[in-house]
């Protein structure tokens, strides 16, 4: 008799709709972001010693049956300083026909391959410096965007988007919509073990033009004030991208065993008003690129390989003088890494960095870093 | 030819019935649930996400399934958190209003199934754990009948041209397995009360329905890698206390066989799905011709 009510009481449970307690409104989820590193990588959010890098607090739920919603925080220290950030507030459609949707409000811009993936889906400790150079290591702003998918074999993304561009803005009287996007994406199978992904993005920036130097005094340190920078370091008028990343895993199970291999390559123009062209180091266009590679052995180890060049420039006026005085500097960066994954949710993580800097000083940057999850653990991009 | 005269009869109202329309084009996660739906629509186009060599739980949101995923008309899954690395970034990125959930044309069978060990409480030391249950239904072989049902009703409101053949199949596919399902179980009498070791609670619903026990897993929790640590704790199994050590196709065979070298137990490998061109009950077929073959062997005369 008694085993007959536990029966029941356990397949009564079995029955009853047990989704109720996980399908609950909305999904958390927390990313853990510490490392240790004995030096400091150009451009970088990171600074050296003991820190606090990437910590995110997400919460997404479907807000009805036509819209999903997002809200991505996250806490940065730098120093004593804790800056909470709003990465992500957005809404997007889910049954516009025809594979259009619509998203607006603050969110990663689809610019290039890496920008839109949360960065802790990252293989190294940092972007590359070509990001953190051009887009200041990840670009997200408020504004709307607009992707089609095509109803074809082979996938085709187009997307346009329109942004306030406030972090890119190298003007004072900044027009209300400084960015303009437009992406296209391609990709496919080569076979069941290899899969590939080719992007072209431009990103038009009104108010990208610098058309005013400030005075800079060389007596003063003026570094920690843009040590955690969230802007782009140099900006221009037009910014074009080419990526391309390419994945292997035998038989597509990528459990055990896989690759990525991954670049991109940005070329910035029209970066300085008409009136300094012919100074000396103004700068015509600008470059950045990387190349990464990354091998998963077993399904808790993993190494990679990244190499990362950027051009940019500094430019200043001297106390009294008109004449700008521009320096054209470049920034390239080797990195290894070894990752051990505990699980899928946590991963410690060591990198070296050979950096190589404008005057050509050389750097060694060693990193030790834990990225960690708990709550819901959103599906990532490919 | 009782078998050829309904096939005829099928066709022909079929073809009576049906408008000249374009077939359905249908997505599914897994290739168990391809067999399931081609037995329902033979008509359709369905393309499978992974393959029986891929474990589910780790597939790329690669762009050739966002394209695929752009153009279904429906979408069948097994869902209980089974894709949730991956299913979820296809539905936002293909922008197609019929895979989204709790449409009537987004399918999860674990949404039919009465599912084994669901969780109040879940917590992520306890391994890759879901609260909803187990999510590898495709040998629920008594709940099939109902997925059938489902899988029928749900064909014959997203394509009602061609409704009365979804109904007909699904008359033809549930009688059949009704059959199978009474052979199966004489011929996998000799299977009750067996004990395994096995990998990542794979086959927890087939088991249940033979009446096997696993006893083991070499997994130290679900979803994490065989550790050395573990599988040394596996060797002080009293070797009496289990018949055979069983994996999957798709898992790494070292574990398997270095405790099969530890205990001298056989090692059995089963298929974790159908496999290109296999029906459902083809792939139960196997999989008892796999344990009977090595767990019932006639019995040593003993003397």
């Amino acid at each position: 008799m008694k085993k007959k009510l536990v029966s029941l009481a356990i397949s009564s449970i079995l029955v009853s709709p047990a989704f109720a307690n996980t399908l609950s409104n909305p999904q958390i989820g927390v990313v853990l972001d510490g490392y240790y590193q004995n030096g400091e990588r150009n451009n970088s959010e990171r600074s050296e010693g003991f820190g606090l890098g990437h910590t995110e607090i997400s919460m997404s739920a479907n807000i009805d049956d036509k819209f999903h919603g997002v809200l991505t925080t996250v806490l940065e220290t730098h120093g004593d300083e804790t800056e909470l950030l709003l990465e992500e507030a957005f809404i997007q459609t889910l049954t516009m026909p025809y594979g259009f949707n619509i998203r607006g409000g603050r969110f990663l811009s689809d610019f290039g391959y890496m920008n839109n993936q949360h960065m802790h889906s990252d293989s190294f400790v940092e972007r590359p410096v070509a990001y953190r150079t051009f887009l200041g290591s990840h670009y997200y702003d408020d504004g709307l965007r607009a992707n089609l998918v095509l109803p074809t074999d082979m996938y085709v993304k187009l997307g346009v988007e329109a942004l306030s561009g406030s972090k890119m803005s190298a003007v004072d009287d900044a027009t209300a919509v400084g960015v303009y996007t437009t992406t296209l994406k391609i990709g496919d199978d080569f076979s069941e073990s290899s899969s590939w992904q080719f992007g072209l993005s431009y990103l038009r920036n009104e108010n990208g033009k610098v058309n005013n130097f400030e005075e800079h005094d060389h007596s003063t340190d003026g570094h920690d004030e843009h040590d955690h920078s969230h802007a782009s370091a140099v900006t221009g008028s037009n910014l074009y991208g080419a990526d391309f990343v390419w994945k292997w895993a035998p038989n597509g199970n990528y459990k055990y065993s896989n690759f990525t291999l991954s670049a991109e390559y940005m070329l910035l123009d029209d970066i300085v008003d008409s009136k300094f062209k012919g100074e000396k180091n103004a700068p015509d266009t600008l470059a950045a690129y990387y190349v990464s590679g990354v091998y998963r052995f077993t399904p808790s180890w993993s190494a990679g390989l990244r190499y990362s060049d950027a051009e940019s420039y500094e430019g200043h006026v001297h106390h009294g003088s008109t004449q700008p005085h521009l320096t054209s500097l470049n920034d390239s960066e080797i990195d290894a890494m070894v990752a051990w994954d505990s699980s899928h949710f946590g991963t410690v993580r060591a990198q070296y960095t050979r950096v190589e800097n404008q005057d050509k000083a050389t750097d060694n940057v060693f990193t030790l870093q834990y990225v960690m999850t708990f709550g819901a653990h959103g599906a990532h991009a490919f | 030819m009782r078998f050829k005269n309904s096939t005829l009869f099928v066709t022909v109202s079929a073809v009576m019935l049906s408008a000249p329309a374009l077939a359905l084009n249908i997505f599914v996660c897994e290739p168990e649930w391809k067999a399931l739906l081609a037995a329902h629509a033979p008509k359709a186009t369905i393309y499978s996400a992974t393959t029986a060599l891929q474990d589910p739980h780790y597939v790329q949101a690669r762009p050739s399934l966002i394209a695929k995923m752009r153009q279904a008309d429906m979408a069948m899954c097994s869902g209980a958190e089974l894709e949730v690395g991956w299913l979820p970034m296809l539905q936002a990125r293909s922008s197609n209003p019929a895979v989204q959930n709790n449409k009537q044309s987004m399918l999860y069978a674990s949404e039919i199934v009465s599912m084994l060990d669901t969780h109040h409480h879940v917590d992520r030391s306890m391994g890759d754990i879901h609260a909803y249950g187990n999510p590898h239904v495709q040998f629920a072989a008594n709940d099939m009948i109902r997925i059938s049902r489902v899988v029928s009703k749900r064909l014959e409101s997203i394509d009602p041209a061609n409704a009365f053949s979804y109904l007909v199949n699904g008359v033809k596919f549930r009688e059949h397995w009704r059959q199978k399902l009474v052979e199966w179980e004489q011929r996998a009498e000799p299977l009750r009360g067996i004990q395994v070791v096995s990998y990542h609670e794979t086959y927890r619903y087939l088991f249940d329905w033979l009446g096997m026990e696993q006893i083991a897993d070499l997994e130290p929790k679900p979803g994490i890698s065989p550790t050395t640590a573990h599988l040394q704790s596996l060797t002080r199994l009293d070797p009496a206390s289990f018949d055979a050590i069983i994996y999957s196709s798709h898992q790494n065979k070292r574990a398997a066989n270095w405790l099969h070298q530890q205990t001298d137990k056989p090692v059995i490998q089963l298929p974790l799905t159908v496999s290109k061109g296999q029906t459902l009950d083809e792939l139960y077929d196997q999989i008892l011709d796999d344990l009977l073959r090595v767990l019932a062997q006639p019995q040593p005369v003993k003397g």
